[in-house]
């Protein structure tokens, strides 16, 4: 590869993005209202202000379900090659379960599962 | 027993796992017994670490560990276990008591990550052992998170490390995107030069930058050391930046080793602007956070002479000067340590007349200053030396010139602070205190290693035979 594709990648990069751009800034019907440039949330115009600080546990709840969520992925290809793998793929998923199991057991255990 | 060659990562993450069961099932008002016990424990595995083992490659080639990256990660450990040492004061007030074993465990993660990255035989995996060395870093950071600097340090230092791997991310995916692979085996060949490469360099060397806080990335650094509690921050600018230097050399000798004269250029700039700069700034700093902060900049600038080499003799004396650097700024960071742990005192003007009220401590920052500094009793003085004769070697002369230039203006800010402890007169100055065992014990690890290292000069013959053949 050389310096004059380097460059032409950029510049076709740029193009395109332009391109893109620019129809969708002419070929769609204009229609405006206030509503449309407000963040869309359900439908429903928006209340109040949305510079408001939201409650950690949130927050808190969302890293706790990442864990079932990496638990999932990786039990899903274990479970299909689950014969091949052996005693050993047993041992190790078990392991995997024990740490993940730990984490678990330490959230809830600082009380990070209960809604204040 | 093929996971023995995994034996140091799995000996943390073991600590780690027994940490964290005893912080569940542990009643509140005995946990500040675990900090012995988890010294002891982190002491055993630091010397487990030094007894020879088998070395080879796991998980088809993702895992690599050679007698290199074994006695890097030694010197790791070492550095930590000093660390933990410094922190127990600290750790014992009355806000930190019931977070003692999160510090464990958080610390302990970042260095199960930095040795992951060491031993990173693929790109994902270096990555994936960088973020396990970022993110706890950042909680940590935020340890006093009630204090508002902290909380600011931890917070900065989120923000840039999310920005620095996402250009070392995109830099990887070029890469990716030019061979075809990650494996570092792999990719060696498959980088010829190509202008897309340079671009995917310039983006992963940025990326690492902001790790080892080289100018012009180096913006967060002196907040972000000064937010942060104390023993945070000399983790961050000692064990944390030498990781990174180390994963740097290796991976500039290795993977980038076909396309030296892509990347010299980078470093050879970057060395200059970090040098001068780290050291124009340090001058001004009041706050001796801040100050040391502006030094281990300067330092990193230094380092990079021995990287530009690309010789074994570079890659030795990086090492050599990792392993110094570490005694000498933990040395520095833990009288500071102890003197903010006691009276809260951390700027300059405050240590007039140190030495007349706590004559040792004043005597161990002086060592550790004149190491840093580079003055010939103690070992700086031939890390110094030596990253400067790899650097002539290679016949760069103005390099070489610019950098003892530095080093005179370092001298400077250095012996200001010898000056204020030893010169200086104060109405009130900080009052004699007995600092803890502890803290005594790390300080005299910092000590002996200073000396022992300068005088006993077989540790340099040691590692370069570990060296021989990487590049």
């Amino acid at each position: 590869m050389s310096a004059e594709s380097l460059i032409l990648f950029f510049i076709v990069g740029a193009f395109l993005v332009g391109i893109a751009l620019l129809f969708s800034s002419i070929v769609p019907p204009t229609s405006t209202n206030p509503q449309k440039a407000e963040a869309y949330e359900c439908g429903i115009p928006t209340e109040g202000l949305t510079w408001l600080q939201f409650n950690v546990g949130y927050y808190l709840f969302a890293i706790i379900f990442l864990i079932f969520d990496v638990e999932t992925v990786f039990i899903f290809p274990w479970a299909v090659v689950m014969k091949e793998a052996g005693i050993a793929g047993f041992i190790e998923i078990v392991i995997f379960f024990f740490v993940l199991g730990l984490g678990l057991l330490y959230a809830w255990k600082k009380g990070a599962l209960k809604w204040e | 027993m093929l996971m023995l060659i995994m034996r140091h990562e799995l000996l943390l993450v073991l600590i780690t796992v027994i940490l964290l069961l005893v912080e569940i099932f542990l009643p509140a008002d005995r946990k500040q017994k675990i900090i012995l016990p988890a010294l002891i424990l982190f002491g055993v595995v630091m010397i487990l670490g030094f007894i020879p083992g088998p070395t080879g490659r796991l998980f088809g080639g993702m895992y690599i560990t050679t007698p290199l990256t074994l006695l890097m990660k030694n010197i790791l450990t070492v550095g930590v276990f000093i660390v933990f040492l410094q922190s127990v004061d600290w750790l014992k007030k009355e806000e930190n008591r019931e977070k003692i074993s999160e510090y464990f465990i958080l610390l302990l993660s970042t260095l199960i990550g930095m040795e992951y990255m060491l031993s990173s035989g693929d790109f994902l995996m270096f990555y994936l052992g960088l973020e396990l060395a970022t993110i706890p870093l950042a909680a940590l950071a935020a340890f006093e998170r009630f204090k508002e600097k902290s909380a600011e340090a931890g917070v900065k230092l989120i923000f840039t490390s999310a920005l620095s791997s996402g250009i070392l991310l995109y830099g990887l995916s070029m890469i990716y995107g030019t061979v075809g692979t990650l494996y570092f085996s792999d990719v060696v060949n498959g980088i010829n030069g190509a202008p897309l490469q340079i671009l995917a360099f310039i983006f992963f060397f940025a990326g690492m930058a902001f790790k080892i806080s080289v100018v012009p990335f180096h913006l967060w650094t002196a907040d972000v050391y000064e937010g942060a509690p104390i023993n945070i921050t000399s983790y961050l600018s000692v064990i944390s930046k030498g990781a990174a230097v180390m994963i740097l050399t290796i991976l500039l000798f290795t993977v980038f080793s076909k396309v030296a004269i892509m990347w010299k250029d980078v470093v050879y700039v970057t060395a200059i602007l970090t040098m001068t700069i780290g050291n124009l700034f340090a001058i001004r700093q009041k706050n001796l956070k801040r100050f040391l902060a502006f030094s281990s900049i300067a330092q990193a600038g230094f380092i990079f002479l021995g990287i530009i080499g690309q010789s074994q003799l570079g890659m030795t004396t990086v090492i050599y000067f990792v392993l110094v650097y570490i005694f000498s700024n933990l040395g520095a960071f833990g009288v500071v340590a102890v003197i903010s742990n006691r009276t809260g005192k951390e700027k300059i003007d405050d240590y007039d007349g140190l030495y007349r009220t706590n004559p040792m401590l004043s005597l161990t920052m002086m060592l550790a200053l004149f190491s840093l500094a580079g003055i010939p009793p103690v070992a700086g003085f031939f890390g110094k030396f030596f990253l400067f004769a790899a650097a002539a070697q290679q016949g760069l002369y103005i390099l070489v010139l610019i950098a003892v230039l530095n080093t005179i203006i370092s001298l400077y800010y250095y012996l200001l602070v010898v000056k204020a402890m030893f010169l200086n007169r104060s109405d009130r100055p900080i009052e004699y205190f007995k600092s803890d065992g502890y803290s005594r014990l790390g300080l005299a690890i910092c000590i002996a290693g200073l000396v022992i290292i300068g005088i006993y000069s077989p540790i340099y013959e040691f590692i370069n035979q570990f060296t021989f053949g990487i590049y």
